[in-house]
C-alpha cells in the first residue's frame, strides 16, 4: 500500500510539473483530480464542522443558531430563480456586519496606528538625546518618513501632478515600485520554496538519492 | 525522428530511471553524495553554460523558456546532492522573535494557529516544527488551532515529528496537560474575534473530541488575557493581518508571525509599528530560526537550494534586460 | 498592558517550616479601581510592591492576589511574579462587590497587604478611548456624503489624469487597425466585490470606444452575475453608439467559477485568437501572473489594474499599463463621473489629507523636540500622538 501511495502521489507531483513542458492530456487529469478533491475536501468539511459540528450538536443549547441557520436557508433560495432575490437578504447581512467589523479594524490597526508609528524624531535616537542616531538609523527613519508621505502623494487624486507636488508624487512611485520589486522577490523566494518542497519529495522520499 | 517519438523516448528513460532508483531505494541503498570535487564542477558548468547564453543573447539569439525551467529545475536539485553547508546570517525581526519566546516562564502558555495547508507546507511546516520544538524545550505549554481546515492536521504531523525526537521522548509530554490541539472552526476572523471572549464557545470539543472543560490545560483558560505569547502560521486569508488586527489591536496578543514568503512583505509595516515582536518570512526566515534554536531542519537543508535558483533567476534577469534593451518590447505599442 | 498571571490550582500556600525564616516587608497601598469603558466585568488593582522586592537579590519570590466576594471568605485567585504591581481581575460581575488582598511571600514567608476598599465593577455604554478614532472616522465619512451630495448637484469634482487611462483609446485603435480582437478580463470575484464594479465601469468605456471603431470585443467571465452585468454594459454601450444592431450577446460568456479552470480556458482563448489588446481589471490571485504572462507571450499590448498589493507587482512585470492600487477606483470614478464613485475618491482624499499632515508635522515636531525641547511643540506633539494612539 505504501509503494502505491509513493507512486501516486509521484505520479500526480510528475502531471502538474509536466506542464512546463506544454498543455498535456496527463497535466489535465492531475488537474481535474485536484480539481474534484479539494471542491470535495471543502464540502465534506464544511457539512461535518459547519453544519453538524456545529450547528445540529449545538441547536439545543444555543437556540439563536436556529436564527444562523434560517439565513442559511434563504441563501439556498438562490437555486430557484423565481425568489432568488430572497438570497441578497443574509447576503447583505454578511455584507453589513464585515464592513462594520473590517471598519473599525482597518482604521486602527492600518491607518491610526501607521500613522502613529511614522511619527518619530529623524536624527535622534530619543527625545531630548540631541542629534545622536547612527546614519543607519537616519537613513531608515527617512526611508519610512519620505516612502509612507510620498507614497500618500501618489494616491491623492485631488491634485494634479505638477510642479513640486508633482517631484513629491514621482519619489513615490519609486518607492511603491521598489516594493514591489522587494515583493516580486520574495514570491518568487516562495515559489522555489514550494518546488523545492516537491524535488524533495520526488528525489528523496520517493527515489531516496538523497542522504 | 518524429516529436511523438522522442517525448516516447524520453518518458521511457524517466520510467526506467524512476524504477532504478526505487527498487535501490528498497534495498536499502543510501542516498548519493558529490565530492566537494564534482560539487564545483557543477557548479562550474553551470556558470560557463550561463555565459554563453548571455553571449547568445547578444547576438540576437533568444533561448527558450524551457530552457530557464530547466536550468531552475537543476539549480534546485543538484545543491540537495552537495557537501556544502551555507552561512545564515540572522535578521533582526528573526531574533526578535526568538528572544519573545525565550523569556516566556516556563509553563507559559503559547497560542499556535495554523492557518495554512499542504500547497505552503515546504515553506510553514519548518517554522512549525522549529517553533512547536523550542516551546517543548523550554517547559511551555502549547494550544494548538486552525482558522484553516487542514491546519490542525498540519499540526499534528509537526507535533509527531517533534515528539518522535528522543530528547522530546525523555520530557514524557503529556496530551491535553503538555500539549492540545483544539483543531478547525470555521468563520474566519470571525473566530478570532470571539475567542476574544471565549474560547471555549469556538472550541467547545478539541481535534479528538474531547470536551473543552476535560482538558486541564486549556481549563482556565478563558480568552487572551490567559495565553501569555501566540504564533500565526499563515499562508493567506485568513491569517495574519486578521490576527493582527484583532487579537493584536483589539485584546492585546503578544504575536509572532510566520509566514510564506509571497504575505511577509506587507507583515513589515505591522512590524515597524510595533504591532508584532516577530517574523518569520518564508524559507529563509525558517532556516534563521532552525539556526537560533540550533535545530537543522529542512529549512536549513533546503536553503542551498534556494539560494542557487536565486543565482540562477538573477542571471536570467540580467539575460532578460539584455534581450529586452537590445530588442525593445514596449515600442511595440508606438509602432501600431 | 497585562501582566501575565496563572491560575493556581493548589488550596493552600506550603512555607518550610524547618528553615531560618526570610522576614519580608509587605506590599502597600493597594487600590482598587473600575476597568474603564468596559462590559462592567472587570477591575483593576494597583499596589506598591514590598520594599524587599529588587530586581537583583530581591527576596520576594511571588505575589498571590486574594480576592473576597461581597464580604465573603478571601480566595486566592492568581498568582503573579516579582516586580508585578498591577492585576487586571475579569470576568466578574456588576452586581458583586469585591474586595482584595496582595501577599508577598519570599522561601519560607508571607506579608499581606490590607485590604481594599470593597467595590462594583461598572458597566459604561461608550468606549471613550475610542474618542479621537470616532472623530477622524466621522469627519472621512462626513466628507464623502459631502462630496457625493455636491456631485449629485452636477458640481464638477476634480480628479487628476490618470497615466494608464491615456492608454486605453490607443489599445483599442491598435487591435481595430489590426483587425484582431481585444479581451476584457474582470477577475475572477463577483459583483459584491468592488474592484469588480470599477472593471466593470471602465468596460463601460472601452465598449463605447470599441463599438464606435467596429472593433470585435470578447470577455469570458467567472461569475454568473458579472455575465449578466457586463452584457447590460455593452448592449447599452452599443446602443448610444448608434449601433444597436452590432451588439451580440456572445461577445460575453461564462466559462467557470473554478479559479484554475478558468484560467486554462482564458489562456487557451489568448493563444488561438492571439488578441491585439488584453483588460485585466479587477481582483485577481494566483492566476494574474499565469495570465499576464500567457498575454505578453502572444504580443498583445495589456492594460492591467488591481488593488490586491500581492498581485500587483506582476501586473507591472509583464503589463504595458498597470492602475496601481486604488488608481482603479478613481479611474472608474474618472470614467463614470458617477456621483456616489467621485464622492468616495474625494472622501477618501481627505482622509489621506489628514493622514499626510499629521506625519508631516508629527516628524517635524518631533525632530525639533528632540533637540530644543519646548513646552508648546511637546504640547502639540502629544496631542497628535494621543489623536493616533488607538487603545482599548
Amino acid at each position: 500500500m505504501e509503494h502505491f501511495a509513493l507512486w501516486l502521489a509521484a505520479f500526480l507531483t510528475l502531471g502538474i510539473i509536466s506542464f512546463l513542458y506544454k498543455d498535456n492530456a496527463w497535466y489535465k487529469l492531475t488537474e481535474a483530480i485536484f480539481v474534484g478533491l479539494s471542491a470535495g475536501y471543502w464540502f465534506v468539511t464544511l457539512f461535518w464542522d459547519n453544519f453538524y459540528g456545529k450547528f445540529w450538536i449545538g441547536k439545543g443549547e444555543h437556540a439563536y443558531l436556529y436564527v444562523g441557520a434560517f439565513l442559511g436557508l434563504l441563501m439556498l433560495l438562490r437555486l430557484i430563480p423565481k425568489i432568488g432575490w430572497i438570497s441578497r437578504w443574509p447576503l447583505s447581512f454578511i455584507v453589513g456586519a464585515t464592513s462594520g467589523l473590517w471598519l473599525i479594524n482597518y482604521f486602527s490597526s492600518n491607518i491610526m496606528k501607521q500613522v502613529q508609528a511614522t511619527i518619530f524624531p529623524l536624527f535622534s535616537s530619543q527625545y531630548g538625546a540631541g542629534f545622536d542616531a547612527g546614519a543607519a538609523t537616519v537613513i531608515g527613519n527617512l526611508v519610512i518618513f519620505l516612502g509612507t508621505f510620498t507614497g500618500l502623494v501618489y494616491f491623492f487624486f485631488s491634485k494634479e501632478h505638477k510642479g513640486a507636488f508633482g517631484y513629491t508624487a514621482k519619489v513615490g512611485i519609486w518607492v511603491i515600485m521598489i516594493t514591489f520589486g522587494a515583493s516580486f522577490g520574495y514570491t518568487v523566494m516562495s515559489r522555489m520554496s514550494l518546488f523545492i518542497g516537491r524535488i524533495d519529495f520526488l528525489l528523496s522520499d520517493w527515489l531516496g538519492m538523497i542522504l | 525522428m518524429s516529436t511523438k517519438a522522442k517525448e516516447i523516448l524520453a518518458i521511457t528513460i524517466i520510467v526506467i530511471f524512476c524504477l532504478i532508483f526505487y527498487i535501490r531505494k528498497v534495498n536499502g541503498g543510501e542516498g548519493i553524495l558529490f565530492s566537494s570535487l564534482v560539487a564545483w564542477l557543477v557548479i562550474g558548468a553551470m556558470v560557463l553554460s550561463l555565459v554563453w547564453i548571455l553571449i547568445l543573447t547578444i547576438r540576437g539569439r533568444l533561448i527558450s523558456r524551457r530552457v530557464v525551467f530547466i536550468y531552475v529545475g537543476i539549480a534546485l536539485a543538484l545543491p540537495l546532492f552537495m557537501p556544502f553547508t551555507q552561512r545564515i546570517p540572522i535578521s533582526p525581526e528573526v531574533r526578535a522573535l526568538y528572544n519573545s519566546v525565550e523569556t516566556l516562564k516556563p509553563g507559559s502558555k503559547v497560542l499556535i494557529s495554523f492557518d495554512f495547508d499542504p500547497p505552503s507546507a515546504p515553506e510553514l511546516q519548518p517554522m512549525a516544527e522549529s517553533f512547536i520544538r523550542l516551546c517543548f524545550e523550554r517547559d511551555l505549554k502549547v494550544i494548538i488551532m486552525g482558522l484553516w481546515p487542514q491546519g490542525p492536521q498540519q499540526a499534528n504531523m509537526a507535533l509527531e515529528k517533534v515528539l518522535s525526537d528522543e530528547k522530546m521522548k525523555v520530557k514524557n509530554l503529556q496530551y491535553g496537560e503538555d500539549y492540545v490541539n483544539l483543531g478547525f472552526q470555521t468563520g474566519n476572523e470571525f473566530v478570532i474575534q470571539r475567542m476574544g471572549s471565549s474560547f471555549e464557545s469556538m472550541f467547545p470539543t478539541d481535534y479528538r473530541g474531547t470536551a473543552y472543560d476535560s482538558l486541564p490545560l486549556v481549563r482556565n483558560v478563558k480568552n487572551f488575557s490567559n495565553i501569555d505569547y501566540s504564533f500565526n502560521l499563515s499562508a493567506g486569508f485568513p491569517g495574519s493581518v486578521e490576527w493582527v488586527q484583532i487579537a493584536v489591536d483589539r485584546y492585546g496578543v503578544q504575536l509572532g508571525l510566520g509566514n510564506t514568503a509571497v504575505q511577509a512583505p506587507q507583515m513589515y509595516t505591522y512590524l515597524n509599528a510595533g504591532q508584532i515582536t516577530g517574523i518569520l518570512g518564508g524559507m529563509n526566515g525558517g532556516a534563521e530560526f532552525e539556526f537560533l534554536c540550533k535545530y537543522k531542519g529542512k529549512a536549513t537543508k533546503f536553503m542551498l537550494s534556494q539560494s542557487f535558483a536565486h543565482m540562477i533567476v538573477i542571471a536570467f534577469i540580467i539575460i532578460g534586460n539584455v534581450a529586452f534593451f537590445l530588442g525593445g518590447r514596449k515600442s511595440a505599442l508606438k509602432k501600431s | 498592558m497585562v501582566v501575565p498571571a496563572r491560575a493556581v490550582p493548589e488550596p493552600a500556600d506550603s512555607l518550610k517550616a524547618d528553615s531560618v525564616e526570610i522576614i519580608i516587608a509587605p506590599p502597600t497601598s493597594p487600590v482598587v479601581s473600575d476597568f474603564k469603558y468596559d462590559d462592567g466585568n472587570s477591575l483593576i488593582l494597583t499596589w506598591v510592591p514590598s520594599i524587599d522586592d529588587l530586581p537583583v537579590g530581591g527576596k520576594v519570590l511571588s505575589y498571590h492576589i486574594f480576592r473576597s466576594d461581597n464580604g465573603g471568605e478571601a480566595k486566592k485567585i492568581a498568582e503573579l511574579i516579582p516586580g508585578a504591581n498591577y492585576y487586571k481581575d475579569e470576568d466578574l460581575y456588576s452586581d458583586t462587590n469585591y474586595a482584595y488582598h496582595v501577599v508577598a511571600l519570599s522561601s519560607n514567608s508571607r506579608a499581606a497587604s490590607f485590604q481594599t476598599a470593597s467595590i462594583r465593577p461598572q458597566r459604561e455604554w461608550v468606549n471613550l478611548n475610542l474618542k479621537y478614532l470616532f472623530f477622524i472616522a466621522l469627519i472621512i465619512a462626513a466628507s464623502v456624503i459631502y462630496f457625493i451630495e455636491t456631485a449629485k448637484r452636477g458640481k464638477k469634482l476634480f480628479v487628476r489624469k490618470i497615466a494608464g487611462l491615456e492608454a486605453v483609446d490607443e489599445a483599442i485603435g491598435r487591435a481595430t487597425e489590426m483587425g484582431r480582437t481585444i479581451l476584457f478580463i474582470p477577475g475572477i470575484h463577483d459583483m459584491d466585490d468592488v474592484q469588480t464594479l470599477a472593471a466593470i465601469t471602465i468596460l463601460g468605456r472601452v465598449s463605447r470606444v470599441v463599438a464606435d471603431y467596429d472593433t470585435k470585443i470578447r470577455m469570458p467571465v467567472a461569475r454568473s452575475l458579472v455575465m449578466t452585468a457586463a452584457r447590460e454594459t455593452i448592449k447599452a454601450s452599443y446602443m448610444s453608439a448608434g449601433r444597436p444592431d452590432a451588439y451580440n450577446d456572445d461577445m460575453v460568456n461564462y466559462v467557470t467559477d473554478e479559479q484554475f479552470g478558468y484560467v486554462a480556458a482564458v489562456d487557451g482563448i489568448m493563444v488561438r485568437e492571439k488578441p491585439a489588446t488584453i483588460f485585466l481589471l479587477g481582483a485577481f490571485f494566483a492566476e494574474s501572473l499565469i495570465l499576464a504572462e500567457t498575454g505578453n507571450s502572444v504580443g498583445a499590448i495589456q492594460i492591467a489594474g488591481t488593488a490586491r498589493p500581492a498581485q500587483l507587482p506582476f501586473f507591472i512585470a509583464a503589463c504595458d499599463f498597470t492602475l496601481i492600487g486604488e488608481e482603479l477606483f478613481a479611474a472608474s470614478a474618472y470614467l463614470s463621473g458617477e456621483p456616489k464613485q467621485l464622492g468616495s475618491l474625494k472622501g477618501q482624499d481627505v482622509g489621506k489629507g489628514i493622514a499626510m499632515l499629521a506625519i508631516l508635522l508629527g516628524v517635524l515636531l518631533s525632530t525639533i523636540a528632540a533637540v530644543g525641547d519646548t513646552e508648546t511643540i511637546t504640547d502639540i506633539l502629544n496631542f497628535i500622538t494621543r489623536v493616533f494612539t488607538v487603545t482599548n
